[in-house]
């Protein structure tokens, strides 16, 4: 386990400046100021920085958005957090060019280190440095292409869905005209049979009413004969009668 | 203690590597770029655990070393690794002066001393960078990870606290207490790092003995100040630090001179017998063979490779301890699974082709997509995987030639016969006198251990003729004398001396450690039984060969940990040169011990 002694190491600082001031010797700490220590290579550090700085933008901005992007789509959420489509192409485009321009500077800054001249061990240090700050794109890149890739995935599984869903209701309404149509039939069947019935019996009623109607013209004829014989009986019976009424008359006379 | 001491310093490192914060989780955060500043002794604590790519993405665009020409770069902070020596603190001065950089992060690597760090406070002011001086720290870091589970002290500058420079015969008391010095500071901070205060235990009357009392010494001290103690913290849970103080057992290279020279069969251990493996980094000389060339060809080029055995290595963490005939094949096992997996690339590759033109299948593309995704993505794995095939099919045939044209697996077997005591079908005069098998050196070590181990000594008509054989095979007789002084006085300081089989039964050094330290672990404390973890310490060097007993010992031992440390690594043949110019101190054959191990009587 390590122990820090900087705390020491301070204290010893003070010592030695009140033990230099006791002796006489002071150390003019005002003169150096002044002439600070020159920054001959001011550009490389500051404008690495800067690119780090610019990716770590990047990464925050990701990660921030990164719920919404990928949106787990639970019905509880509100429709505020839902991204459309159009934002997450929006973000998809923004991410992209950022890291072009990125992947630019790196590159940019490694030709400048390249024509400059300098030590070995400065080149080999920039030259490092710079690797390190493609490694740190390339950790946020797979962090952008980690969540596009769950998005396609969840598209492509969205439409899947649909299409599915779709495919069913489909089938289900298929499923109910086929059983209808199935009934139909069936009563068809039925009706078929039944006029198939009516049409035997209706021929019997046909043939019994010729038959009546047979059965009542002779009944007709022979009421018409009856008719007829009982008006010649009557004929008859009425000149029996007259004769008698006659007969008896004559009688009558006769006697008279 | 679930991080291992690796981890423990690398997370160290890197946390001084983003100047002393603890470093943030979170992916693709904005880059800060330093400079890296380090003496050998930080490079040396640095490489085996950080590579150059890790350090790249760090931040760290530049790593120097302090004595080096440096140019300024105005606009970059610098952090400085360094041992606070008076040249490397004179360096910083010169640095605060030149206005090498924006600012500067001191972290030493052991602890500062006072009057030094007045020093640098004088030169900043002198040239008004107090200001720049942003942070100073003392790491305590002073000794290097080379496993998970072994630490050596130091590689700069081990001489200074070498075999041979405790026990040379003209060691004076203050050279003696500066070596000591410097293994307890490394110590120290092994536990500052590891974070817990250990149960020392040592044997008696040598160095390592003198090592612990001082290192007692030095824990008690810093435990006291209660308020500054470095054991207190968010590094140890308090429950670690009550429960499960690790055991600390020190030994003394003395103890047993048979393992360093032993010849091996694991790989690692080969590697470093055979090989130049220093910080787990192998360098061997590519092209030309071990034949010669032809007489009249110009001979090949030689191109020196290097090669890292590092921790993300999974063939090399599974396979270091394993023999070497199971290396051979597992290699050919790993070269078949890459070329299968390779065909199934290009297997892929040509369906893709053809679906180019072939209209029909296009349920078989999206199939193929997603295994071409796989395969694409599984790509940069497959390409390492070739490169560690290849790393260790070189490695491994280095090897072997060594193996082949020194016979090395006669002497290992004959050397494990040896310690074990069992018995000998080859005479050894054989071996010796046989011109194939082994170098000169080869057939030295497989001598000493003989002469070591044999429980009575080889009568004087047998030793002239191993030594005529020896000098005719034209080895060098000096590091025999020093081995007998030296096994004249173990004889007298009574420890039993116990070869177990040390390849395949891993007994060796730290049982029989174990089996003398007990009497002293007997003796008092009771929770000794329950203890998980213990650190094993030979001062005056260790091997590959104990680590890898101590790790087959850990391995048949459930639930212990055992992290091995020693002093310095060497090999053989840098332990004998070291055997030889001790005996080059010795006067003609002595009836007493050297001064060296006059220690007993002198610091107890």
């Amino acid at each position: 386990m390590a122990v820090d002694i900087t705390l020491l190491f301070k204290a010893s600082v003070k010592t030695v400046k009140t033990r230099n001031k006791a002796i006489g010797i002071g150390f003019d700490s005002t003169k150096d100021e002044i002439f600070k220590r020159s920054r001959p290579k001011g550009g490389f550090s500051p404008k690495a920085k800067e690119v780090i700085t610019n990716i770590t933008k990047l990464k925050e901005f990701l990660l921030q958005h990164r719920k919404d992007y990928v949106s787990a789509g639970s019905l509880i959420s509100s429709d505020l957090t839902r991204m459309t489509d159009s934002e997450r192409d929006q973000i998809d485009q923004d991410a992209q060019i950022f890291m072009r321009t990125c992947s630019e500077a790196i590159k940019q800054l490694r030709n400048e280190a390249e024509k400059q001249v300098m030590s070995a061990q400065i080149k080999e240090h920039r030259g490092a440095v710079l690797d390190l700050v493609e490694m740190y794109l390339k950790g946020v890149c797979k962090i952008y292409s980690e969540q596009r890739a769950i998005r396609v995935k969840r598209m492509f599984e969205q439409e899947n869905q649909r299409l599915i869903s779709e495919m069913n209701s489909l089938v289900d309404e298929v499923k109910q005209i086929e059983g209808k149509v199935v009934e139909i039939s069936r009563l068809q069947e039925i009706f078929a049979e039944k006029v198939l019935q009516q049409e035997t019996e209706i021929d019997s009623i046909h043939q019994l009413v010729v038959g009546a109607t047979e059965n009542v013209k002779e009944g007709n004829e022979d009421i018409r004969e009856a008719i007829k014989n009982n008006a010649g009986f009557r004929v008859w019976i009425l000149f029996f009668l007259v004769m008698c009424s006659f007969s008896l008359l004559f009688l009558d006379w006769y006697d008279s | 203690m679930a991080a291992s001491v690796r981890e423990k310093q690398t997370v160290a490192l890197k946390r001084m590597l983003n100047f002393n914060a603890p470093p943030l989780k979170n992916t693709a955060a904005e880059p800060v770029w330093k400079v890296l500043i380090y003496d050998r002794f930080g490079q040396d604590i640095i490489s085996p655990l950080l590579s150059v790519k890790e350090l790249r993405d760090m931040g760290i665009t530049l790593h120097l070393l302090l004595h080096s020409d440096r140019d300024p770069i105005p606009d970059v902070p610098a952090v400085y690794f360094v041992m606070p020596t008076e040249e490397n603190i004179d360096r910083i001065c010169q640095d605060l002066r030149n206005q090498l950089y924006e600012s500067y992060y001191l972290n030493f690597i052991s602890a500062i001393s006072r009057s030094k760090l007045e020093d640098i406070a004088s030169a900043a002011l002198a040239a008004n960078a107090v200001s720049l001086v942003t942070k100073v720290f003392d790491q305590y870091l002073n000794f290097i990870t080379l496993e998970d589970d072994m630490f050596i002290l130091c590689h700069q500058n081990k001489e200074l606290i070498s075999y041979h420079a405790i026990n040379r015969a003209d060691l004076q008391d203050t050279d003696m207490e500066a070596i000591m010095d410097t293994i307890v500071d490394s110590l120290f901070c092994f536990f500052v790092t590891l974070g817990a205060v250990p149960i020392i235990r040592c044997p008696r009357g040598n160095a390592a003995e003198m090592v612990a009392v001082k290192l007692d010494k030095k824990l008690r001290e810093n435990l006291r100040d209660a308020r500054n103690s470095l054991f207190t913290g968010d590094s140890m849970a308090a429950g670690q630090f009550s429960f499960q103080r690790p055991l600390f057992v020190l030994a003394d290279r003395n103890v047993d001179m048979a393992t360093p020279l032993h010849h091996t069969w694991t790989y690692q251990a080969l590697i470093h017998d055979v090989l130049d493996f220093h910080l787990n980094r192998v360098m061997m000389e590519e092209g030309a063979g071990a034949e010669p060339s032809p007489a009249g060809a110009r001979p090949k080029k030689k191109s020196r490779k290097t090669y890292d055995l590092t921790a993300a290595d999974k063939f090399w963490q599974k396979h270091k301890g394993s023999p070497f005939p199971e290396v051979a094949e597992s290699v050919q096992e790993e070269l078949d699974t890459y070329r299968a997996q390779e065909d199934e690339v290009k297997r892929l590759k040509s369906i893709m082709g053809l679906e180019g033109e072939d209209e029909g299948a296009i349920s078989m593309l999206s199939d193929n997509t997603a295994k071409l995704t796989s395969a694409m993505s599984s790509l940069p794995e497959l390409l390492e995987k070739k490169r560690l095939i290849d790393l260790h099919t070189n490695v491994a045939t280095a090897v072997l030639d060594h193996i082949k044209s020194r016979k090395l697996d006669v002497y290992f077997e004959y050397e494990e016969k040896l310690m074990s005591k069992s018995t000998l079908d080859k005479s050894l005069l054989d071996i010796i006198s046989d011109p194939d098998a082994g170098t000169s050196e080869d057939k030295m070590r497989l001598f000493l251990i003989f002469y070591i181990t044999a429980q009575l000594a080889p009568s004087e008509s047998d030793l002239e003729q191993y030594k005529k054989a020896l000098t005719d095979a034209g080895c060098d007789l000096s590091p025999l004398n020093y081995i007998k002084q030296w096994k004249a006085f173990t004889k007298m300081a009574a420890t039993p001396a116990n070869y177990g089989n040390s390849g395949v039964k891993p007994m060796g050094l730290f049982s029989r450690v174990m089996n003398t330290g007990s009497q002293f672990v007997m003796e008092g404390v009771k929770n000794l039984v329950l203890k998980q973890h213990a650190i094993v310490f030979v001062v005056g060097g260790g091997n590959y060969i104990e680590y890898q007993n101590l790790v087959d010992y850990t391995k048949s031992k459930q639930g212990k940990k055992v992290i091995y440390g020693c002093s310095e690594l060497f090999n053989a043949a840098q332990f004998i040169k070291q055997v030889r110019q001790l005996t080059c101190y010795l006067l003609p054959p002595l009836t007493c011990p050297p001064a060296a191990f006059n220690l007993s009587t002198c610091y107890l």
